[in-house]
């Protein structure tokens, strides 16, 4: 229990500095964006997800209100997504830019994994380790297709008042 | 279908019709709005589930969740797009007033409508005015961050 408890609070942590540190600030409205659209679209997954069992959080923030894993969903998750996208390079050819999705979605994959096996706060379900990778791609390639076309117009973005 | 699941429907369909009504060159206005409001119900709404303040005894994916998905995914988002997107920039102050009075007020009357006379939402320890005051004050909070979000960086063209 108090493993998890300080998981929680490292992945607040981490995120937070991650934020600050790899977002330089003129990317902020970028970062910020992007942190948003991926929060709604995992929002939005992972409640059939966990409906239907393919994963549960045994040990989360707040058992009464939800079974969603908060800090995950909520905050660090979208806040590693941030980084990928701010930091992404749009001219690279195809296949570069295939391996900086491909490395990072391993990554997260690889910590999702090493947290369900040696922590209560995820628990696979139907879901396996290759399920999981193709998920947070699936998330990440769809976040990436809304904030691309949020972005695509440079110039009708800051053309434009509220 | 008991009235609860009628009522969340035409929840649906009422907030859905509001989105075909937003003008093509505001769509990312309303998108930013939307998240932003999402970012803070996500949060609020399991608080105020978890410490008891507020019970949603009908819902969707009620055996996972015991907040309020429509409302706190859907529905405030889009009406938050909407107040963003038709907020009466450069109309006097008394209009801007009652602009946030207006919406704040129609939401508050119709929650407890639905409080009274349905299962969908049920205050415990709740008051109207507290769904009032925090929705106005969440509406003003989008508004700024809308503006700071699409306002033009200094320095730069």
């Amino acid at each position: 229990m108090l493993m998890e408890r300080l998981i929680l609070v490292a992945m607040w942590l981490f995120g937070f500095v991650g934020f600050i540190l790899f977002i330089p600030r003129k990317n902020r409205r970028k970062g910020l964006f992007a942190f948003m659209m991926f929060q709604s679209i995992i929002w939005l997954c992972d409640m059939p997800a966990f409906k239907y069992g393919l994963l549960s959080a045994p040990i989360r923030e707040f058992p009464k209100a939800t079974d969603l894993a908060l800090t995950i969903n909520y905050f660090f998750y979208p806040a590693l997504f941030s980084i990928f996208y701010v930091h992404k390079k749009v001219k690279d050819g195809l296949w570069s830019r295939f391996a900086y999705f491909f490395v990072w979605v391993s990554i997260i994959t690889l910590c999702d994994i090493v947290i369900e096996r040696y922590t209560d706060l995820l628990e696979y379900g139907l879901l396996t380790w290759y399920g999981m990778w193709i998920y947070i791609g699936f998330l990440f390639f769809v976040s990436r297709v809304c904030c691309n076309w949020f972005f695509k117009d440079n110039t009708l973005f800051h053309g434009k008042q509220t | 279908m008991k009235i609860e699941w009628w009522i969340l429907l035409s929840a649906f369909t009422v907030t859905t019709g509001i989105l075909f009504f937003i003008q093509k060159n505001k769509i990312r206005l309303a998108l930013v709005a939307f998240l932003f409001k999402q970012v803070i119900t996500f949060l609020m709404g399991a608080v105020v589930v978890e410490f008891g303040l507020i019970e949603y005894p009908v819902r969707l994916f009620a055996s996972i969740n015991r907040t309020s998905f429509t409302y706190e995914y859907y529905v405030l988002p889009v009406i938050c797009a909407a107040f963003n997107v038709w907020y009466p920039t450069n109309k006097s102050t008394l209009i801007q007033l009652s602009y946030y009075v207006g919406y704040s007020s129609v939401l508050t009357i119709i929650e407890v409508i639905i409080e009274e006379y349905t299962a969908l939402i049920k205050y415990i320890h709740w008051e109207w005015y507290i769904t009032w005051i925090t929705v106005c004050f969440v509406f003003f909070i989008s508004h700024l961050f809308c503006i700071w979000f699409f306002a033009k960086e200094k320095g730069r063209a």
